[in-house]
């Protein structure tokens, strides 16, 4: 189990992440997703031991691993933690086999301890037959492996992965998702995972930290930010494609159509792209939009249009003909709406 | 009309630029190098001084105790460059030690003050009575100074030290900076102690800069000629430069001749260890990858003495010797460098009471023309030198063809792996003698222009190299839709793109030929003699206040060009820092 109580770290005055409070259960796979410079990396190397929180504490089950108030924290080797970095951090001058073997040789592990290690650890990351090539003889998706592998041998309890797919291409991305979620499985231990694809998040996730400019804007299981985003900021950031949020004022879509279900409220409306529908007719809550681009996806369109400079997408059936003059027509009422800060009210 | 021309103007650009830059190279580099070899090789006389330099009486003196000599200060001072540029290296890039910039700056100044001024600053404070010329300030404060203290090959090496550690030190600091800080933190993930971490993974990862910076500190000692000139020959001392040097001084060419041949081979063999080593491991290729942030260790309580210490080095190579070749300039007594300081060695008349009557340098017309003649020479040869380098990039970089690139670029590196003194010696073998209708060049500036250009050509090449990646390829073609000639777009586009870079390499060869006294002791003009070997001879003949005063002209010309160049450069100190 880890658990933080309003951890906060700030760097020369400012806070890079500010009084963050959550538990995850063994074995659970927390997911850190946020935009870039949110946060997340600092996170992360906080639960490491790499960098040290300036305020609250960090508990690894029952024990305390560092403290920001006291000052008290417990070395990275301490801790049972394994980190695979974004570079992947292989030392070069190691063959694949001596890179894995390396933190056993730190760890002082025996001989033939070590040699089983290696073995399963390769074995499992189907790696065996790269033991003797260098790092730089290997491709990127095997350095990918080779890094896994070197951060599982030592069998660590909790494991640390800071976007550990940007450098792969997409098709090597889906398969090392598959992969890591069964070398997560295997070994049992809690993962927390930094990206800011959403996509991974949503796949990979028994638990997501939506982070945003050091805070936490939600934490939650990943249907949930979908069925119930906390703020408009989780609500634009997950889902594929994310929710509309629609600018409210005076009770009005747009400032500009009135709606009895809107009474005098200003904000955002979120609609999912689902909830509109396409049309040529006009009709109550129908807007004519400005036609930007149509993506197919899964047999559907994500048809997306403008309206007063805001892109809106909605979906359509595969078939039907696109109308001329396209219309949007707005469900009855938002699913959920939220306050000019984003707050979610209702 | 105009049409032929302009087709010639192309095939000009195409082909011509790399066949007329093969000429030149032929001619700078590889002719002299031939010559010198075939005259060895003549049946009579080269092989009577092959014979008489490794098989006689005499070669135990000609050759095998300087080459003994050579190896040992080759070896100690590449080890030792590596020790104290490697350490310095570390400080810098990767911990957190007070004045990081400052250190990192003044560790690289060492290599641009001439290794005579070194070598003068460690006389004017060790040297001892015994062969005249007077004690230095430890034997003036009334300590006995040993011999091996005062000359010979331990100040050698010292010196050398003191001088070629900058260029370790800018190779390792590169190769630290580049390491990427996750491989540091990985390290420390697995609880490896600092130590572990020192020589598991940052020396190991950086090896190949430390042996290349090892092999280019063991062939600048190699070939140097000042230190040992200076340090070793009062005490007989040679070695394989000095001996070079003191045959081709006594007329016995053929011995000189082969003695180079022999400096040359042993300064290639290294560098072509070195070479095998680097290229023969697969572990050395990195890997690429983002997150590559540096991290520095705290140093913790060794912190301050580790400033001290690094703060000592880079003030006794840099600043001590100037100021102690100032002092030494005023000083009559070499014995008390701060009494009775006087003007005399600087701007005194001829008083016969004083130095034997020799007058202050400024009224010596020999200084005056040495002076104008060396920085005629410097700009000269600096403007050829790079006009040559960026030909040849150009050359390299654009109109490929097959051989005669890979010619081209090889003979225009070849200088950097000659010693000084045995390139200048193949001059001789060449041009000291006419050619055809060609008049014998031995003697003339010409030659000695000639020599110092070839000698730069792998720096300004490299410059050249930088000047025109710079401008990509795709500029360039925009210009030559235009319909821009060849040499138009040089001018209107390559030049300007590239005017910063190529006045701080311009500043940099200049500094490099001013401070040279490799080449020039071989082949300058006795009329008109160049400031460097104007001091060297002031000091062999004794006279050090003058050789002091003199070198202190050359450090305070390097010293402009070399500001005004880190001026230009701008960004390159803090890649380092
Ligand atoms: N060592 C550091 N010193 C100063 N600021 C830092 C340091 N590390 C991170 N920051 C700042 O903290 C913020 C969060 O950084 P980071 O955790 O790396 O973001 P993310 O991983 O989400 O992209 C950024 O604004 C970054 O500039
Ligand atoms: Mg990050």
């Amino acid at each position: 189990m880890i658990s933080l109580n309003q951890v906060t770290k700030s760097f020369a005055g400012t806070n890079a992440v500010h009084d963050v409070s959550f538990s995850v259960s063994q074995g659970a796979f927390l997911v850190l997703l946020g935009p870039s410079g949110c946060g997340k990396s600092t996170m992360l190397r906080m639960l490491a031991g790499l960098e040290q929180p300036t305020g609250g504490q960090i508990r690894f089950g029952d024990t305390l691993v560092a403290d920001g108030g006291s000052g008290f924290t417990i070395p990275p080797a301490k801790r049972d933690t394994g980190l695979v970095f974004q570079s992947y951090a292989l030392w070069p001058h190691m063959t694949v086999a001596g890179n894995i073997e390396w933190p056993l040789k730190v760890a002082k592990l025996s001989n033939d301890e070590r040699r089983a290690r290696i073995k399963e650890a390769m074995e499992m990351l189907g790696i065996a037959q790269l033991a003797n090539r260098y790092p730089g003889e290997v491709s990127g998706g095997q350095q990918q492996r080779v890094a896994l592998a070197r951060m599982i041998a030592p069998r660590p309890n909790v494991m640390l992965f800071d976007e550990p797919l940007s450098n792969l291409d997409a098709t090597l991305r889906v398969e090392m998702r598959v992969e890591l979620l069964r070398v997560h499985a295997a070994t049992g231990a809690t993962s927390v995972y930094v990206t800011h694809d959403q996509v991974e998040a949503m796949t990979m996730a028994t638990h997501v930290a939506v982070m945003n400019r050091g805070r936490i804007e939600q934490f939650d299981a990943p249907e949930r930010l979908l069925a119930e985003p906390a703020s408009a900021f989780v609500a634009g950031f997950v889902g594929t494609p994310p929710a509309n949020l629609i600018p409210i004022a005076d009770g009005k879509w747009f400032g500009a159509i009135a709606d009895p279900s809107l009474p005098g409220l200003r904000g955002y409306a979120m609609v999912r792209a689902e909830e509109i529908a396409v049309t040529d007719e006009p009709g109550p809550r129908t807007l004519q939009v400005r036609l930007a681009e149509i993506v197919p996806m899964a047999g559907r369109r994500l048809v997306t249009g403008i309206v007063n400079d805001i892109r809106i997408t909605a979906i359509a059936d595969g078939a039907a003909r696109l109308p001329l003059g396209l219309r949007f027509r707005l469900p009855d009422a938002p699913a959920a709406f939220f306050d000019t800060e984003g707050n979610r009210i209702s | 009309m105009t049409l032929p021309l302009r087709r010639r103007g192309q095939l000009f650009a195409s082909h011509g630029l790399t066949l007329a830059m093969a000429l030149i190279l032929f001619a700078l580099v590889a002719a002299p190098l031939i010559t010198i070899a075939i005259q060895t090789l003549q049946p009579s006389s080269g092989a009577q001084a092959w014979g008489d330099v490794l098989a006689s009486r005499l070669s135990p003196n000609l050759f095998w105790r300087p080459a003994a000599n050579t190896m040992l200060i080759g070896l100690s001072v590449a080890a030792g460059c590596v020790l104290l540029g490697g350490f310095l290296a570390w400080l810098v890039v990767m911990t957190d030690v007070p004045g990081r910039a400052a250190i990192g700056f003044m560790a690289t100044l060492p290599f641009m003050i001439p290794s005579f001024a070194t070598a003068l600053a460690w006389g004017s404070v060790f040297r001892n009575g015994r062969v005249g010329g007077g004690g230095g300030l430890l034997e003036g404060l009334g300590f006995a100074i040993p011999d091996w203290l005062s000359w010979g090959i331990l100040p050698t090496i010292l010196v050398l030290i003191a001088h070629y550690y900058a260029l370790a030190f800018t190779v390792i600091a590169a190769a630290l900076a580049a390491v990427n800080g996750d491989l540091i933190e990985a390290a420390q993930m697995t609880g490896a102690s600092r130590k572990r971490i020192l020589f598991g993974i940052v020396l190991p990862v950086v090896t190949p800069a430390i042996i290349a910076g090892g092999s280019l500190a063991f062939a600048g000692a190699v070939s140097n000629f000042a230190a040992p000139a200076l340090l070793g020959l009062p005490v007989r001392m040679q070695t394989l430069s000095t001996r070079l040097f003191g045959m081709i001084e006594i007329g016995q060419t053929e011995r000189g001749f082969v003695l180079a041949i022999l400096l040359i081979c042993i300064s290639a063999v290294f560098l072509g260890i070195g070479n095998r080593i680097l290229s023969g491991r697969r572990s050395f290729a990195t890997i690429g990858g983002k997150g590559a942030k540096p991290r520095r260790f705290a140093l913790g309580g060794g912190k301050s003495l580790l400033a001290v210490l690094a703060w000592s080095i880079c003030f006794l190579t840099t600043v001590l010797p100037i100021f102690l070749l100032l002092a030494a300039s005023f000083a009559p007594s070499s014995l008390a460098l701060f009494s009775n300081w006087t003007l005399h060695y600087w701007i005194g008349t001829s008083d016969p009471a004083f130095a034997r009557g020799q007058p202050g340098i400024f009224h010596n017309p020999q200084l005056i023309s040495a002076l104008t003649t060396t920085l005629t020479l410097g700009v000269v040869v600096a403007f050829t030198a790079n006009l040559l380098g960026i030909l040849i990039a150009v050359a390299l970089t654009r109109h490929k063809v097959p051989v005669l690139s890979s010619l081209v670029s090889q003979l225009s590196f070849l200088p950097m792996l000659l010693p000084g003194i045995a390139f200048a010696a193949a001059y001789i073998a060449l041009y000291g003698a006419p050619i055809g209708p060609l008049p014998a060049l031995y003697g003339t500036k010409l030659l000695l222009a000639l020599a110092l250009t070839a000698a730069m050509l792998p720096f300004a090449v490299q410059t050249g190299r930088a000047t025109v990646a710079q401008i990509s390829g795709d500029i360039d073609e925009a210009a030559r839709m235009t319909g821009a000639g060849f040499f138009r777009r040089l001018r209107a586009i390559t030049i300007p793109l590239a005017a910063r870079g190529l006045v701080a390499g311009l500043l940099i060869s200049f500094v490099n030929i001013i401070g040279d006294l490799a080449i020039t002791i071989l082949l300058f003009t006795p009329t008109s003699p160049l400031l460097a070997v104007l001091s060297y001879s002031y000091a062999s003949d004794g006279f050090h206040q003058f050789a002091n005063a003199v070198t202190l002209v050359i450090l305070v010309i390097s010293m402009f060009a070399t500001g005004a160049a880190t001026l230009l450069r701008g960004r390159r100190r803090e890649n380092i820092a």
